[in-house]
């Protein structure tokens, strides 16, 4: 690891601008400290942002939810109004990791996480999305792989706090040097759709500071397959929303993770269930549907049969009052 | 002829370890946590080359690191690096970065060559070569017994299958490595090893000292499953850097350079073919398997059993059989002894086999194996366990459970023989009536301080906390190495010799009749003031080899995800004499534990490409954690007669077997290689579009037809 200047920032003001190429923001660290031990990225600073003021709250408001950017995964897991708003969201936050590791990552340090990709991740092998020229992925090991992706890269996006956020149709607040911008799920994740050189919108001089959810009627479900119990990454999640009138369908939403570098969507999916009601065969179509476009690799193929699981039982689940 | 109490306090009871209060209070000190005065920082530089031509490597600029002490290559000249991960160099620092900063700044010049890292590609005849001068596969190793033609023909029904084994990784918690401190032209080191005496011989012949200049401890280690035997590269790498530094050296292997190096258990790739009578009868067995050691069948871990042949058919009768099995070399990591080497691939392949063919037959694969087991304790275990497991009423007709997620049950047995021996022993006891035995043995975390104590307390009639054990020093009487299962058989006789002297001389001194339990520190304290100190070895008569153990799984397997969830395991296991139950059963869970990360999860994956080992870490090579774990039922048959056995091995080998069949059962298809992860039990399931049911065979079969069978 190459040394580096360590920094305390009390304010976004301060953390936005020393922001940087070779300045890297802290928060719990199990991302990046991961990379920097590996060698994969260097910085010449790290600024720690886990003490400026006012990011660790979670607070509901009368145009929704604001969960700051501090807030750690284990607390959304134990936050007893939050889940019975999103259960969704509690139920993805305690599929992360392990104990240990929800206690000190934050909700913006597992948004903003990079690849897992094992390729990604090794310490002598240079990939296309960190400066090389091909995909080892494509045509070696890829059976925790994409299913989906714009680009050459199949890296997928593994972030289940990601995927259960984009159903509520939640946006994150980033403050830049010029100001604040507010973006979409799906906006934060486009732009990793076909290059593979980056994994998310926010560029340097940039910081997440809060995640809004908007009140509304919903349901939601999230639901993973890992190869393991407990501490192991998904292979496969699901995440769904549905607002219901009288058992019928009036909106719902439903995204995959660990399938694509974004939340993955199909509108064509979300609209056929408008004005049915939830039941094996309209989930089952609806499942269908959400997976016609996907592109299996020969080890990854495992994952259809999977997501098409999950969704019918994110929707199933979502569905019944419980 | 010796023999054991008939009606004991101490043995086969269960008597916490007399080291728990030190390990769970962290003041037991491993090598990992020995830090003498002065002690620098040792990393190890590894090849980033599968296969490479090294033609130069320049520690100058790494010697010029500010605070650098020492950096020294492994092998002087050039040389070939056959695996990545390879040693090359090391380097000793006051700091962990000064030294990994002089790491990065050795200049190697390399020719990269043509690599091969899946047993598949390498036996063919165009691959890039291990070796140069000789193809990747061997000649292959032939036995024969009866005539397997005639068992053929004798057979009613004849089933075939093709079953492959992964490379697993010993993955200890402790990691390999140790702290050496030359000072005074002598060695101490501090090593994290299954075998002090091993580790002292080979390091004073590599360093050319003389053995009685060499002391190795290693009081308490974190675990070795068959790589710890000798001091290996980076034990010698440490002592080298304290001889260069002048001061001691402290370098223990990161989980990166952990999961490279320090062995493996082989894969392997069995076809068999099995031939019954109608009544379950084995009448013939053949086999063609091909295994992977890593580069070389053999390697730089000693402890035996590093290529990749395994025992066929196992434990079964079949009165006619061949096998053929072939070595394949890739550019990976070498194979070391690890658990049982050879067991667990043996059982995978021949319990798979012969639940195939009960299927067939409709016979119960209890009753199959008890029909075909010529050990009679097994037979009389397979009952007890399906007791136990209630195997009657849970086995039902392959897929047969309703609903999409499905149960299931599978069974397996051992069998284990290596006797014990060799280990001599040495007690002191003083006038105060205190006692300490010395015993050049070592504990792997498996309670070897706690038998010892255990022992000698029955033997003096006192408790196994007035006993003072030291063990792992180099400088008392010397015991084998700890692997085989052997640990116990080896030493609990030496303690019993010295202990039966003690009491002879004690009677003598003191003359008194009886100098055991109330007696004993009057019989002490006519002593005077010199403790008597006297010296046994191991004698014949106290232990024994031939165990031998079965096993019952029951799964949960969800058919949509492909997840499978171990409900239960029963284990039933002959364990001879127990001298101590319960770290007996720890053992037993361990095994099981273990049994299942191979069973489901654990798996070394290589990158065809870049010839680098993906999965380095805990993260993606997956071990079972405490949510994984079922229930776990373990009886030992506790038997006096058969004498103290040793059980860390057996009760690894059918675990993986049984779960394997339990899918299977569950299921009602077979994933026919380990690890049984989601993507091949749907594959096998017939769900994952544009698989094949046996997905992984094609690659396998490519390695079948590249020799004439």
């Amino acid at each position: 690891m190459k040394p580096f200047t360590y920094q305390r920032a009390l304010s976004v003001d301060t953390a936005v601008a020393e922001s940087s190429e070779r300045c890297r923001l802290l928060a719990g660290g199990i991302d990046l400290l991961g990379e920097l031990k590996e060698g994969l990225v260097e910085a010449d600073k790290v600024v720690a942002v886990t003490r400026i003021p006012g990011l660790d709250t979670i607070e509901k408001k009368s145009a929704g939810w604001t969960i700051g950017a501090n807030v750690t995964v284990a607390t959304i897991a134990a936050h007893a109004d939050l889940a019975r708003a999103f259960p969704g969201l509690a139920a993805a936050a305690r599929d992360v990791a392990s104990p240990q590791i929800r206690h000190v990552s934050t909700v913006a340090g597992n948004l903003l996480q990079h690849s897992r990709c094992w390729y990604y991740r090794h310490r002598d092998v240079t990939c296309m999305k960190k400066g090389g020229d091909v995909c080892y992925a494509r045509e070696g090991e890829h059976k925790y792989h994409a299913l989906f992706t714009g680009g050459y890269c199949i890296s997928p996006l593994v972030s289940s706090l990601a995927v259960a956020l984009t159903v509520l149709d939640a946006s994150v607040v980033v403050r830049g040097r010029g100001g604040e911008r507010r973006l979409t799920m799906a906006e934060l994740y486009a732009p990793a759709w076909d290059d593979h050189a980056v994994h998310h919108a926010i560029v340097p001089g940039e910081m997440l500071t809060a995640i809004e959810i908007p009140l509304a009627a919903r349901r939601s479900a999230f639901v993973q397959a890992s190869e393991k119990a407990s501490f192991d990454w998904a292979l496969v999640s699901c995440a769904v929303s549905l607002e219901l009138e009288g058992g019928v369908v009036r909106q719902a939403r439903i995204a995959l993770g660990a399938v694509s570098p974004v939340p993955y969507r199909d509108e064509r999916a979300e609209k056929a269930l408008v004005g049915t009601r939830l039941d094996e065969t309209t989930a089952d179509a609806a499942a269908a549907l959400l997976l016609e476009k996907a592109e299996p690799l020969p080890h990854n193929a495992y994952k259809v049969p999977i997501a098409r699981a999950l969704i019918k039982r994110a929707l199933l689940a979502a569905a019944t009052p419980g | 002829m010796p023999e054991w109490p008939k009606d004991p306090k101490y043995i086969g009871k269960s008597t916490p370890r007399v080291d728990g209060a030190k390990k769970v209070s962290g003041a037991a000190k491993y090598a990992h946590d020995v830090q003498p005065e002065g002690c620098l920082y040792g990393v190890v530089l590894r090849s980033r080359w599968a296969a490479a031509k090294i033609t130069s490597i320049d520690l100058a600029p790494a010697l010029k690191v500010r605070g650098v002490k020492a950096a020294i290559l492994v092998r002087e000249g050039s040389r070939q690096v056959r695996y990545y991960g390879d040693e090359l160099a090391a380097v000793a620092a006051t700091s962990k970065r000064a030294a990994l900063d002089a790491l990065r700044a050795i200049k190697v010049v390399a020719e990269p060559q043509p690599h091969v890292v899946k047993e598949h590609l390498a036996a063919r005849p165009d691959a890039p070569r291990v070796f140069a001068e000789t193809p990747n596969t061997g000649a292959g190793r032939e036995r024969k017994q009866g005539d397997p033609d005639k068992g053929f023909a004798e057979a009613d029904v004849v089933v075939e299958g093709l079953y492959a084994t992964q490379v697993e990784i010993h993955q200890p918690m402790e990691t390999h490595g140790g702290v050496a401190s030359f000072k005074d032209g002598e060695l101490t080191a501090w090593h994290s090893t299954q075998g002090i005496s091993g580790v002292r011989d080979g390091l004073s012949g590599a360093l050319e000292l003389p053995q009685n200049k060499v002391r190795v401890l290693g009081e308490f280690m974190g675990g070795g499953f068959g790589s710890k035997f000798s001091a290996g590269v980076e034990g010698l790498l440490a002592a080298r850097l304290s001889q260069a530094a002048g001061a001691p050296v402290r370098l223990m292997l990161t989980r990166f350079d952990e999961s490279l190096a320090v062995g493996n258990r082989p894969s392997t790739f069995q076809k068999i073919r099995v031939g019954a009578r109608a009544d379950g009868t084995l009448t013939a067995f053949s086999m063609e398997s091909y295994g992977c050691a890593g580069y070389a069948a053999g390697g730089p871990s000693a402890g035996g059993s590093t290529n990749s042949g395994f025992p066929a058919p196992y434990i079964y009768r079949v009165p006619n059989f061949r096998t053929r099995h072939t070595e394949v070399s890739i550019h990976a990591g070498p194979a070391a002894a690890f658990r049982a080497p050879g067991c667990p691939p043996a059982s995978f392949g021949i319990e798979s086999i012969l639940d195939e063919l009960a299927v067939k037959l409709g016979i119960d694969p209890v009753e199959l194996r008890i029909k075909n087991d010529p050990m009679e304790l097994r037979q009389r275990q397979y009952r007890m366990a399906a007791e136990r497991f209630g195997w009657a009423a849970k086995y039902r007709k392959p897929g047969s459970s309703s609903g999409p997620v499905k149960t299931g049950v599978g069974c397996a047995g051992s069998a284990w023989r290596v006797p014990g021996g060799g280990t001599q022993a040495e007690i002191e006891v003083s006038p105060d009536g205190s006692v300490e035995i010395r015993c050049g043995t070592q504990d792997l975390g498996t309670g070897t301080h706690t038998v010892i104590a255990v022992v000698a307390a029955e033997l003096l009639g006192l408790t196994p906390a007035d006993i003072q054990v030291r063990i792992a020093d180099s400088r008392f009487p010397p015991s084998g190495a700890s692997g085989g299962s052997m640990t116990v058989t080896s030493v609990t006789p030496a303690v019993f010799d010295v202990c039966t002297k003690a009491i002879e001389e004690l009677m003598r001194t003191s003359g008194l009749a009886d100098v055991r339990g109330p007696q004993w520190r009057a019989a002490c304290r006519k002593l005077g003031v010199s403790p008597l100190v006297l010296q046994g070895r191991w004698i014949d008569g106290l232990s024994a080899a031939g165990t031998g153990g079965v096993q019952m799984a029951e799964v949960e397997v969800d058919t949509e995800t492909g997840f499978v969830r171990v409900k239960r395991v029963t284990c039933v296991q002959d364990a001879g004499l127990l001298v101590n139950e319960l770290t007996a059963r720890s053992q037993a869970n361990g095994g099981i534990m273990m049994g299942i990360g191979y069973a489901l999860y654990e798996n070394r994956v290589m990158d065809s490409t870049s010839g680098v080992m993906l999965n380095p870490n805990f993260e993606t090579y997956k071990l079972p954690g405490i949510a994984d774990v079922p229930e776990i039922d373990v009886a030992f048959m506790d038997l006096l007669e058969r004498r103290v056995m040793g059980i860390g091995e057996p009760v690894t080998i059918p675990t993986a077997s049984a779960i394997a069949n339990a899918v299977a059962n569950a299921i009602g298809a077979r994933v026919t290689s380990l690890p049984i992860t989601p993507d091949k039990v749907l594959a096998a399931l017939g769900k994952v579009p544009g698989a094949a049911r046996d997905n992984p065979h094609d690659a396998w079969m490519s390695l079948f037809a590249t020799q004439p069978a």
